[in-house]
């Protein structure tokens, strides 16, 4: 069953166009003041029933314009879309709170404004501010919140709507760690049974962790369907593109620069995966002679955070360079780091000063490999001292 | 597939394979919800047509719970924060019709039919200013907060009404001073005192059919609240408020009622305060054209609507 299906689906925006002389409005009363912006061109994609789509791109691709037409917010310019089921958005969550209102108030405007019956928040009132963690203050006016519980709230009852079809729109960057992983459970929750959810985020790896499949956006069209592993990619491939093409003009007179950088495994025919080797490999091309240089790869969390580094440093400082290209390896015995996509920042320093940085140029995809449960594998071997096992389970 | 929006247990509906197979899955898991058939919705680019009225009204009753619980939200907060608080709603006619009062006894005279001025005035004061803030706050209130109209979907009509609504509760408390007034003046309602249910029906009738136009265009263009002021002032002095319709030359009388106000608030004031039945070609005129406007009203703010996101 096709839950959300766009048919040549097209948005157009009225700019306003500034008046470019300071003529008065009654001497040209019929001149166009606006000019048109296609934020959607022929968009056509469905989503099945139970299929978890994340839509991906750069900012201003459209994204949110086709979030705003499935929840009725706005309507498109031309095409058809058909959706079965009930739907619910999170835009910005608790941005329909009331600042006077008490937050029990507001669940129950706020459930209201989201399509809930009385009876139906009634019911579920006690489950909704248990899940908020706002507890004590739940009778105190919402503007006294702060920005976290506001939030909270907010995501708090709609996760509590039971909708057919679930829309999100980077909910989740928002809370505080405990917070976030309690949404991911909820969201694990509604997946399993059987909601269909549309995801939109900047937060890659969450697309990866949480969606079937990726759609990639560009100037209001869709580039790109499949899985999200290749759609990420493609998505990565296009960012990346560009910002070689800048990056390389104008920094053309630097001493060196960082030319490709690649992740692999020992065995090119797997993937990397946590607790399996992984091999590194950068590039570079130095137009002199570089004293002292040291490589960096940082990769960072999908948080944004440093998650760790590879890097050519050591107690001695850096190596002398020669000027021409070429290629440094870094072989990991053993890839720490959970499952996840991670953003990877290369730099080059010389003398201690960076001469070359590339950031966000590429992602590391580390696929599924040894049971972890936390950020980080720890190699360890076990053994029993003391204690002892029941006879009839002693283990040989 | 049957629209059912609430999600219900409905044992006569049978739903298709594929929905029971996956209801299933739900039930077992989730277990606060059984089988429900799925509402199938299409979008389509907006337009303008009598269609629009019906499937608006379709989503506006499903919106019902929505509509009480702002309307009650806006008499919470309309005095929160306020020392005087309730009495606020009181104060606003008690003032005007002290201020008309002393204007139209002492300065000049007008002839009422030998009601006292205070209680001639203050009864058509009453659904004056229900109609005229009802309209004021409508207006305003529909673009008070952009950010209900660019993050979530409800049917917007839902803010000017619910402002409707809770300018309906303030106009009950100014009907209990009236009532006082009228026991100090020693005026006997009679049972044609009940004619003042439909006559207010037609009102709230018409003051939503202003206020959904005028809070529609003011989306777009804020001139109307800046006229609105101007607009209702002016507006009050062209129908029976501070005097009768019997002031007015018999020859233009058909024109002056084809405002459906005037004609409300003359007969308002019949049957309250003669105690006779009101005009019934007046209040059928009124009725005709009130509920003409809020059909026409009602179908362009539900053309409007669909790009308010994008144009506040």
């Amino acid at each position: 069953m096709i839950d959300i299906q766009l048919d040549r689906v097209s948005k157009q925006y009225k700019l306003r166009t500034p008046g470019r002389s300071p003529k008065p409005w009654y001497s040209d009363p019929f001149r166009r003041r606006w000019s048109p912006m296609w934020a959607l061109h022929n968009v056509s994609f469905q989503v099945r029933q139970g299929e978890a789509l994340g839509i991906v791109g750069h900012n201003g691709a459209g994204k949110t314009t086709i979030l705003k037409i499935l929840s009725s917010i706005t309507t498109p310019t031309s095409g058809e879309i058909t959706v079965r089921g009930r739907m619910a958005a999170l835009v910005e969550v608790g941005s329909g709170f009331h600042p006077e209102l008490t937050g029990r108030e507001n669940i129950n405007l706020h459930g209201a404004m989201l399509g809930m019956r009385r009876s139906e928040i009634r019911q579920k009132l006690d489950s909704i501010i248990e899940f908020s963690g706002v507890g004590q203050y739940i009778d105190v006016p919402v503007k006294r919140y702060s920005s976290g519980m506001y939030v909270r709230l907010g995501f708090s009852i709609a996760a509590h709507l039971n909708p057919d079809i679930l829309l999100l729109d980077e909910v989740l960057a928002v809370g505080d760690a405990a917070f976030q992983a309690k949404c991911l459970d909820r969201l694990a929750e509604l997946r399993r049974t059987g909601r269909t959810v549309v995801f939109i985020s900047h937060d890659l790896a969450a697309v990866y962790r949480l969606c079937d499949r990726a759609i990639l956006m560009d100037h209001g069209r869709v580039v790109a369907d499949g899985p999200p592993r290749q759609v990420i990619d493609e998505y990565q491939r296009m960012t990346f593109g560009d910002d070689t093409a800048s990056l390389g003009a104008a920094e053309s007179e630097s001493p060196a620069r960082c030319t490709s950088v690649s992740f692999s495994a020992p065995d090119s025919a797997q993937d990397i995966r946590t607790g399996y080797p992984m091999v590194a490999r950068l590039s570079y091309r130095a137009n002199q002679i570089i004293p002292a240089a040291v490589f960096r790869i940082s990769l960072y969390w999908p948080s944004g955070y440093l998650c760790a580094q590879l890097t050519t440093d050591s107690s001695q400082g850096g190596f002398s360079l020669g000027p021409g290209e070429g290629r440094i390896e870094f072989h990991c015995p053993v890839v720490p780091v959970v499952p996840g996509l991670y953003r990877v920042d290369i730099s080059i320093e010389s003398n201690g000063r960076e001469i070359d940085l590339r950031q966000r140029c590429a992602t590391l995809n580390v696929g599924l490999g040894k049971f972890v449960s936390g950020d980080f594998y720890i190699e360890s071997l076990w053994k029993l001292i003391e204690g002892s096992l029941p006879e009839e389970q002693t283990f040989r | 597939m049957a629209e059912r929006p609430d999600g219900a247990v409905s044992s006569s509906v049978v739903p298709s394979g594929d929905t029971l197979a996956s209801s299933r899955v739900r039930k077992s898991e989730a277990g606060i919800e059984g089988d429900r058939v799925r509402p199938v919705r299409v979008i389509r680019p907006p337009a303008f047509s009598i269609g629009t009225i019906f499937s608006g009204v379709q989503t506006l009753v499903k919106y019902a719970d929505l509509l009480w619980i702002l309307s009650l939200f806006r008499l919470k907060v309309r005095y929160k924060q306020s020392a005087l608080g309730w009495v606020w709603a009181a104060l606003q006619p008690l003032a005007l019709m002290t201020i008309y009062t002393l204007i139209f006894t002492r300065v000049t005279t007008i002839s009422t039919g030998g009601i006292p001025y205070a209680l001639f005035v203050l009864c058509a004061l009453l659904p004056w200013l229900f109609f005229s803030s009802s309209i004021s706050n409508a207006v305003h209130g529909l673009v008070l907060y952009p950010n209900l109209l660019t993050k979530m979907y409800f049917p917007r009509e839902i803010i000017p009404l619910s402002y409707l609504a809770a300018g309906l509760a303030d106009f009950f408390i100014g009907c209990v001073i009236l009532a006082g007034f009228m026991a100090h003046y020693r005026v006997s309602p009679t049972w044609n005192l009940l004619y003042a249910i439909p006559i207010l029906m037609v009102l709230a009738g018409f003051a939503a059919a202003i206020a959904l136009l005028f809070s529609a265009i003011h989306v777009r263009f804020r001139d109307i609240g800046l006229a609105l002021p101007l607009v209702l002032q002016v507006w009050m002095f062209t129908i029976p408020v501070v005097y009768s319709l019997q002031s007015v030359p018999v020859r233009f009388r058909k024109f002056y009622l084809l405002d459906p106000i005037a004609g409300l608030i003359e007969n308002f004031r019949t049957v309250l305060l003669q105690g006779r039945r009101p005009d019934p070609s007046s209040l059928a005129l009124s009725a005709t054209i009130a509920f003409a406007c809020l059909a026409i009203a009602y179908a362009y703010f539900k053309s409007s609507e669909a790009t308010m996101a994008d144009i506040i």
